[in-house]
């Protein structure tokens, strides 16, 4: 499903840096990298999708397919809340909106499945951060027993 | 998720919908049969035949003819006649609504003639109900029953709001049916209580939505509260939402002490902030790692393969690996020479000192790993050289 187009779409992540490239470059796309990473991770997902037109540049966007439900948060906040205080159904929507924005694609999103999103996504961030940390302390154990090779 | 609505079905006109008319004029006729057989009251001669009526002639018999009618069609009929689960004493009922009754689809050739019999189930469900009940409360259904009707006149269109009869227990389900078999076991086990009802609706809630091959959605009224259609599907609703809440509430670490929705979405805000900067943090570390230089086979790096790679449970694994490796190693064009097994000695290497194998090896469990053996050359620089193209063994010096 598309993976010639992961292919061209990611390339440009893989242009030639000499070794002395920015640091925050590198980072940058490290980071991008690992957000794309978390894209192919959950691929079907409607932050996944958000997410990889967030990072990949892309003309035509039209066929994208997303609902856009837009149950506003007010509403929403109601039904969590019950019947309560205006105020603190005002507190949860702001909640509500804050979560939105965290979640990618989570502004088209109604609340529940809001909240499906971002269980989803939540997992997916856990398990992109275990593998980066696995990764970084892979790297830098190789990188210390390469120095003491050398040395 | 939600089901919409479903054609529907008042009261006693479900004659709109033509392909069911075939379906309730079956069953019409099995229940003309069984109250012929039966001692009918007065009031429920056998109506002619149009589309919903004879229903409502149905939802007047007594409780046990309404149970044995449950009972007996053994042909597809009124699935949710059989549908019915234990019940609730005391003026609750199990609603159940469908999605587009075209839609439904029994196993093993069940006719779908529910939406059509939805205002029978209806009243089927609330004599049944009695009937599964001490007498006492089979006694309160015919005063009950009056009650019910207006409110069932009422809520025509509404999908969500169509109650299951409950069946006695001695008849656990229909198998064919598998919505009210799946229904009906969740309400079943709890019984003719309103307490184990209770219990059952917040399961039966939670997997209807959670399950997504049940088409309709169980809304428990509680007693005392307004069950028409509306306030019903708001509570279904919410229902559906605070089961979410509860599932992040879980997902995020330490939320479920929590009390208080507000309280608690802040711990998942902080909770996603704090993962989300973790990432950009260990994207900065990973960055720093010195770059390694003249890495021929690393441009094969980036490819699409990685997304096949990727499992499910490491998220997002292969693809950072690459691509940091990338980055690092200053690639020159030309991709995709050794692609696969560039990825495998990857995340392999990847799963070896802090994963359990069993997660990376989904894709292909045939991969075996030797451990590298530090201080020979860099972790994956001499992949094109040391790398034996087996698709079964793979093998890297470090």
């Amino acid at each position: 499903m598309g993976n010639e187009d992961d292919n061209r779409s990611l390339s440009f992540i893989n242009t030639p840096t000499p070794t002395n490239a920015g640091f925050l470059e590198r980072g940058r796309r490290i980071k991008m990298a690992a957000e794309m990473g978390l894209v192919e991770s959950s691929r079907g997902r409607h932050w996944s999708r958000a997410l990889r037109s967030r990072l990949l540049p892309r003309k035509g966007n039209s066929a994208c397919g997303c609902k856009e439900e837009g149950t506003t948060p007010s509403k929403v906040a109601e039904d969590l809340v019950g019947e309560d205080g205006d105020d603190e159904v005002m507190e949860i929507e702001r909640r509500l909106r804050a979560l939105q924005k965290l979640v990618p694609g989570g502004e088209d999103l109604a609340m529940d499945q809001l909240f499906e999103e971002t269980a989803d996504y939540i997992e997916a961030l856990q398990g992109q951060v275990n593998v980066m940390r696995a990764l970084a302390s892979l790297l830098d154990g190789l990188e210390k027993e390469k120095r003491l090779m050398r040395g | 998720m939600e089901p919409t609505r479903s054609s529907g079905d008042g009261s006693g006109n479900s004659g709109t919908y033509t392909p069911e008319i075939a379906e309730s004029l079956r069953f019409e006729e099995e229940i003309q049969s069984f109250m012929r057989e039966n001692t009918v009251h007065p009031s429920l001669e056998p109506p002619p035949a149009s589309g919903g009526s004879s229903f409502t002639a149905l939802l007047g018999l007594p409780a046990n003819q309404a149970v044995e009618l449950l009972h007996d069609p053994e042909s597809g009929d009124s699935p949710a006649v059989a549908a019915a689960a234990a019940v609730s004493g005391g003026g609750e009922m199990w609603r159940f609504g469908l999605r587009d009754p075209n839609a439904l689809t029994l196993p093993s050739g069940c006719s779908p003639t529910f939406p059509s019999n939805a205002a029978l189930v209806e009243r089927a469900a609330r004599f049944s109900i009695f009937a599964a009940e001490d007498s006492p409360d089979a006694a309160s259904v015919p005063s009950h029953s009056g009650d019910h009707s207006p409110k069932l006149k009422a809520e025509p269109p509404d999908t969500e709001s169509q109650p299951i009869c409950p069946i006695p227990v001695e008849r656990p389900q229909r198998p064919a049916k598998r919505k009210e078999a799946e229904k009906g076991n969740k309400v079943k086990g709890p019984a003719k209580k309103s307490r184990t009802a209770e219990e059952g609706s917040a399961k039966v809630a939670e997997e209807s939505t959670g399950g997504d091959k049940l088409p309709y959605v169980h809304v428990r009224a509680r007693r005392g509260q307004a069950t028409d259609s509306h306030s019903l599907a708001e509570r279904a609703r919410r229902e559906k939402i605070n089961a979410r809440m509860k599932l992040l509430q879980e997902l995020v670490p330490g939320c479920s002490k929590i009390s208080g929705t507000a309280l608690v979405l802040d711990e998942i805000i902080n909770h996603v902030q704090s993962l989300q900067r973790q990432v950009e943090l260990l994207s900065m570390r990973l960055a720093a790692v010195n770059p390694r230089v003249d890495i021929s086979g690393l441009d094969n790096f980036l490819s699409a393969e990685c997304g096949r790679v990727m499992v499910g449970n490491g998220r997002g694994g292969v693809w950072m690996e690459q691509s940091a490796w990338m980055d690092a190693a200053a690639v020159n064009g030309g991709r995709r020479q050794q692609q696969q097994q560039q990825q495998q000695i990857w995340h392999l290497d990847l799963v070896h000192p802090h994963q359990t194998p069993s997660v990376w090896e989904r894709d292909d469990a045939s991969h075996l790993f030797t451990n590298p053996n530090p201080g020979t050359s860099l972790f994956g620089y001499d992949p094109a050289s040391s790398v034996s193209l087996h698709s079964n063994q793979l093998k890297t010096e470090l």
